[in-house]
């Protein structure tokens, strides 16, 4: 008779041999494994292969562990921890290189008594193209020491102001440490979730615009009074924003001080 | 099947198995870190730890795609079940690479802050009431604790403790898991990376997983609607002795939408529902080996004729009441208790031949 409709009779499709986890396997199925694995682990690295080198140029930064970098200059907390150092060979005679310290918690480096004076900072230099950044311990005793010459230059103590003028910009809030070199890529909404952090924990805040050329530049970011940036740009980190504001020159260093209220997602 | 539980249940195929998806993601993470760090020159280098999540991040959702794959291939080609033998232990690996990844990013990216990182990992993107904005790292998250919840309940103590449908449900999670994995590359990597490449893969990853399993669905559910044609009461007639090859079985559907395996062997006929006791295998797949039933996905066995397994294990099946009338096979549709032992209907040698 015919089976009754409905009934399935598996062995119409299957009449090899049935592989048994705990028993050795058929033949049927060893020649399969001899293909399958090859391709399967092929594919693994063919695939692995793909998504690596298809990844976006984590951008132009280091972060130098392996070193302890030392500088002399004058320490500035106005709006963020910066030293100012003379270099006669550098524009405008001076180079502005941030202080942030190891981690993500630069609001509690306690610098309010040696703000103004000459000392000496060592860390781990952070440094995207011209832009420099040292990395130092929380506790001012492992890292700051007074400068011997004691003098004060007047031009790095406070330096020239001038206004470049007001523009629009278009580009990305950053946290200024993890985007001049420690973390690469340290933009994009991958990152975004860092950069928030690091802002929330004092590590100052920049404003990366490129232009059409592939060029870039790297604004540092203070309030409208040139104080630093309210917390409340935290929404608006490492997604494409417009801003208008002043853009002016600190001694060597380009800010962009703008109202909150200016940012606008793009 | 188990008498007594150990931590890890190996054989010599589990450790091959285990070995080549060891070689195979060493394999894939090397080739990830060697070129993600020559694919730039110096001074454009990516960071180690960056790449390194990356690399895990990518590694889980491959492996997580092969776990959900294995099941409908397995159903289209019985060569898969050489792959699907071994899941859980890939399924636990998965979720080790995941753990990895989880961890690192947020040690990396949430960590050494102001914050506490599991305060971080909610607060630091607050975009929830944007699409493209949202923080894509809330929905890695939670795919991780399903995945943890899985992992953690994926020992044989627990299916055997939670109940086998309870067990079922908690271990279907892994579909929401892995929607919730989809969207957290949708609404993170891709909404970074600018190469057509990760949307394509995705792409294919997603519907390669979501076109098995409707596909081999609308094969089954065809099967289920075959048997909703059979509405009659009392035994259910199935087909002729002769119709079922010797050591095999015939699936066949019930009134109420259960299904029975119906096997031939050593002249007689026995009857025991389809679905195995460990993980629902379809049992009337399998074969009679050393004169029990034994399941085509894990090897588990039951004799036929009370649906027990054989000393030292203990797993029972529901059995069912069979005779042969006129040549032909009845079963009838009430099953019995699992264990219940019954009497094989007996094959007139001079009709039917294997």
């Amino acid at each position: 008779m015919t089976k009754v409709e409905g009934v399935i009779d598996p062995v119409a499709n299957d009449t090899d041999e049935m592989f048994i986890g705990w028993a050795p396997a058929p033949a049927v199925d060893r020649r399969f494994l001899l293909g399958a694995l090859p391709l399967g682990l092929a594919a693994s690295v063919g695939s692995s292969w793909l998504v690596s080198k298809e990844l976006g140029d984590p951008g132009a930064g280091a972060w130098q562990t392996n070193a302890t970098h030392r500088v002399t200059g004058v320490l500035s907390t106005d709006p963020y921890p910066m030293l100012r150092i003379a270099d006669p060979s550098a524009p405008y005679g001076m180079r502005t290189v941030l202080i942030v310290a190891q981690g993500k918690c630069t609001s509690a480096l306690q610098l309010a008594d040696v703000a103004g004076k000459v000392v000496t900072a060592a860390g781990a230099l952070i440094q995207r193209k011209e832009r420099q950044m040292l990395e130092v311990p929380l506790f001012l005793d492992k890292w700051l020491e007074p400068a011997d010459d004691g003098s004060v230059s007047e031009a790095l103590l406070t330096p020239d102001v001038e206004s470049i003028g007001s523009f629009e910009l278009a580009g990305q809030v950053m946290d200024s440490k993890c985007f001049f070199g420690v973390m690469r890529p340290g933009r994009g909404k991958t990152h975004k979730a860092c950069a928030s952090l690091c802002i929330r924990g004092g590590i100052p805040p920049s404003m990366w615009v490129r232009n059409g050329a592939g060029g870039e530049s790297v604004l540092l970011l203070t309030g409208e009074n040139g104080g630093p940036m309210p917390m409340d740009i935290l929404p608006f980190v490492a997604d494409p924003v417009s801003v208008t504001g002043e853009v002016v020159r600190v001694g060597d260093l380009l800010q962009l001080r703008a109202n909150l209220a200016a940012f606008q997602r793009v | 099947m188990a008498h007594e539980y150990k931590a890890i249940q190996w054989n010599g195929n589990k450790i091959v198995y285990d070995l080549y998806v060891l070689a195979a993601i060493v394999a894939f993470i090397t080739v990830f870190m060697v070129v993600g760090l020559a694919t730039y020159e110096s001074g454009h280098t990516a960071d180690p730890v960056v790449l390194f999540i990356r690399a895990l991040g990518t590694c889980a959702f491959a492996l997580l795609t092969v776990v959900l794959a294995i099941g409908p291939l397995a159903r289209l080609n019985k060569r898969f079940l050489t792959m699907l033998y071994n899941r859980r232990h890939l399924g636990v690996i998965t979720f080790i690479i995941s753990a990895a990844h989880f961890g690192l990013a947020l040690l990396w990216y949430h960590g050494g802050g102001p914050l506490n990182p599991f305060i971080s990992l909610f607060v630091s993107n607050s975009q929830y009431d944007s699409i493209p904005g949202f923080p894509f790292e809330v929905l890695g998250f939670a795919a991780f604790l399903i995945l943890l919840l899985m992992a953690s309940t994926s020992h044989d103590f627990w299916l055997n403790n939670l109940s086998a449908p309870v067990w079922k449900a908690i271990h279907m999670l892994v579909y929401p898991a892995y929607a919730l994995l989809v969207m957290h590359i949708v609404l993170g990597a891709l909404m970074t990376e600018k190469s057509m490449v990760y949307p394509l893969m995705t792409a294919a990853a997603f519907l390669g997983v979501s076109g098995l399993h409707i596909f081999t669905g609308m094969r089954e559910w065809g099967a289920d609607n075959g048997m909703k044609r059979l509405k009659a009461k009392g035994w259910v007639e199935v087909c002729a002795p002769e119709d079922i090859a010797e050591n095999r079985a015939v699936i066949a559907p019930m009134p109420k939408g259960d299904r029975v395996a119906v096997f031939r062997y050593d002249n007689k006929i026995s009857a025991v529902t389809n679905a195995c006791r460990h993980q629902n295998g379809p049992l009337g797949e399998g074969r009679v080996v050393d004169g029990c039933i034994t399941c085509p996905w894990h090897g588990w066995q039951y004799r036929p004729d009370d649906g027990v397994s054989p000393p030292p294990f203990t797993e029972k099946i529901s059995t069912y009441n069979v005779k042969i009338e006129g040549g032909v096979i009845f079963v009838d549709p009430k099953p019995n208790k699992p264990g219940v032992k019954t009497t094989p209907a007996l094959i007139d040698s001079n009709r039917a031949s294997a």
